[in-house]
């Protein structure tokens, strides 16, 4: 099994402090989302991982070893940084037989990926006359050329169109059920919760959690039930009878807190309340880091030291 | 990892794009089109040296030559490029070598193969004022042409990696080529016989009056070579990507 392992790793760009005494593990076998704002130094790290920065202090190791260490790295590793990386002259197959090449990938291998990630079409294509969507799926292929055990994506959802995000959700969901290590960066909120299963969220270069998504999600917010009747007196007084704390919202539906639909319908059902709506009000990942945040501003609101 | 399939990878990159077989070819073209039209131009300056004048073509012919030097390290340098080359290759010492190895060989077969043909062409406007030229002075000529143009390209590589731009490479080398050397450097046996370019292209003369001889200028333009390559070396192996 293949984990990719920081530790204590920091990195600073003269006196900016961009990864700080950063730890954390990927695990294999399912997806990590890697999530931060702009600048909390998510692409430093990877970066730091693939040794093509060098850290301050600290360590990344991918199975254990240094990547600069491995043999033919693209057979354990890949990864999507930067989907303007390929040149724009060359043609998209050219592009991918030059990354194979070094590795002693066999060429059919990039035939399989450009009729995988969809590109075979435009592989005799230069990549100058390719979309950012087309990029993003070229660059996607480089990553799963040499197979690796780790694969990691730098926002592989940006400029993708919408069966493109379908078919990168499936993708790092297939790849991690292969048992390989997948961590993905983005700042999508929605798009990260329909793949990960595990977050590590950064702020600042510091790690501010790593955690399994659904505990991240439920420590921050909490769910709450829609009910909607034709008889709000009666309903509000079986929820205040076993004490539900109900809020009404303008267009007549109700929001009790810190309950489960399975109560709120056995409830209402045993007062003989009649309801037109009941639904679990789904807390999202998009409010909980942004509860995460917002403590972490009060935190961190602290003049920078020069 | 092994050298050969990265020397394979770093080939293919070369073969790959276009812009840099066609500095290969303006390379020829340039060289063998101005040494035939110096084959078939005055002959009657005091000064005229018949070898120089057949491979004068390389004056402006080098400057494909540095083109290619240049832009085959500066294609790495697109938006991120170096970092998808440095991920797949991390040995960063072994990268830059197979780079500049793929630089070096084609840039050295198409040079002797241009030197050769302006000779050539040049030799048959000549004539008779060439005639004088023994076998010996030719084959040299050749060959020094050849890795003169081989060395310029190794060096506009080499300050390519270091100054990570190809556009800053050429805008440092082609003025100082076209315009300093010629300006300051018509003077021969001073300092300026020590330029990268001048010593080296001492070799195209028959007779030279001056410090340096055809092998010891060369010398002297690939001393210049490796300083850049050192530095480049240094600065490919420690910077961050």
């Amino acid at each position: 099994m293949t984990s990719i392992e920081v530790q204590a790793l920091t990195k600073e760009f003269g006196t900016r402090r961009a990864v700080d005494e950063l730890t954390f593990t990927v695990l294999p076998g399912r997806v990590t989302g890697f999530l931060g704002p702009n600048g909390a130094g998510k692409s430093t790290t990877l970066r730091l991982v693939l040794g093509l920065d060098r850290p301050t202090s600290g360590t990344a190791t991918v199975g254990g070893r240094a990547y600069p260490t491995l043999q033919e790295p693209l057979r354990h590793v890949g990864a999507l940084l930067d989907a303007q990386a390929a040149h724009g002259s060359r043609t998209g197959r050219d592009h991918l037989r030059t990354l194979a090449a070094s590795n002693r990938i066999p060429g059919r291998r990039v035939d399989e990926l450009l009729e995988e990630t969809g590109l075979a079409p435009a592989a005799r294509r230069r990549v100058k006359t390719y979309s950012l969507g087309m990029r993003q799926r070229l660059g996607i292929a480089a990553a799963l050329l040499g197979d690796p055990e780790v694969v990691m994506l730098d926002e592989p959802s940006n400029g993708l169109d919408p069966e493109g995000i379908i078919w990168i959700r499936e993708l790092l969901r297939r790849l991690a059920g292969e048992g390989r290590t997948v961590l993905v960066s983005s700042h999508l909120m929605n798009e990260t919760a329909s793949f990960a299963d595990h977050l590590v969220v950064l702020g600042r270069g510091r790690l501010l959690a790593d955690t399994p998504m659904r505990e991240f999600i439920h420590a921050r917010v909490q769910p709450s039930v829609r009910v909607r009747t034709t008889d709000p007196t009666a309903l509000k007084a079986v929820l205040a009878e076993h004490g539900h704390d109900a809020a009404e919202h303008e267009d007549g539906h109700w929001s009790v807190r810190h309950a489960r639909v399975d109560d709120i319908g056995r409830l209402a059902s045993a007062a003989g309340v009649p309801l037109l709506e009941l639904a679990a009000e789904e807390a999202t990942l998009e409010q909980a880091y942004l509860d995460l945040t917002a403590t972490e501003t009060e935190f961190t609101a602290q003049p920078q030291e020069a | 990892m092994l050298f050969v399939p990265v020397l394979q990878a770093e080939w293919l990159k070369i073969r790959t794009l276009r812009s840099l077989l066609g500095a290969l070819l303006a390379l020829f073209a340039a060289t063998t089109a101005f040494s035939a039209i110096a084959g078939v131009s005055e002959t009657s300056d005091p000064e005229f040296d018949p070898l120089f004048m057949a491979l004068s073509g390389v004056m402006p012919g080098q400057i494909a030559a540095i083109s290619f030097g240049a832009m085959a390290v500066s294609s790495e340098f697109h938006g991120g490029g170096l970092r998808l080359s440095l991920a797949a290759v991390p040995q960063r010492g072994r990268w830059f070598t197979a780079k500049l190895t793929a630089i070096v060989v084609p840039a050295l077969l198409v040079g002797l193969v241009t030197a050769f043909a302006a000779l050539a062409v040049a030799r048959a406007g000549l004539g008779d004022a060439a005639s004088g030229l023994s076998v010996g002075e030719q084959a040299r000529g050749v060959v020094g042409c050849g890795v003169y143009i081989m060395l310029m390209a190794l060096f506009a590589a080499g300050l390519a990696a270091l100054l990570r731009s190809g556009v800053g490479a050429l805008s440092l080398l082609i003025p100082f080529i076209l315009v300093v050397s010629f300006v300051v450097g018509d003077v021969p046996g001073g300092v300026t016989d020590f330029m990268p370019d001048r010593a080296g292209q001492i070799v195209l003369y028959e007779t030279y009056d001056g410090r340096l001889g055809p092998w010891s200028g060369l010398a002297v333009t690939a001393l210049w070579t490796a300083a850049a390559i050192t530095a480049a070396a240094w600065s490919v192996r420690r910077r961050d990507a």
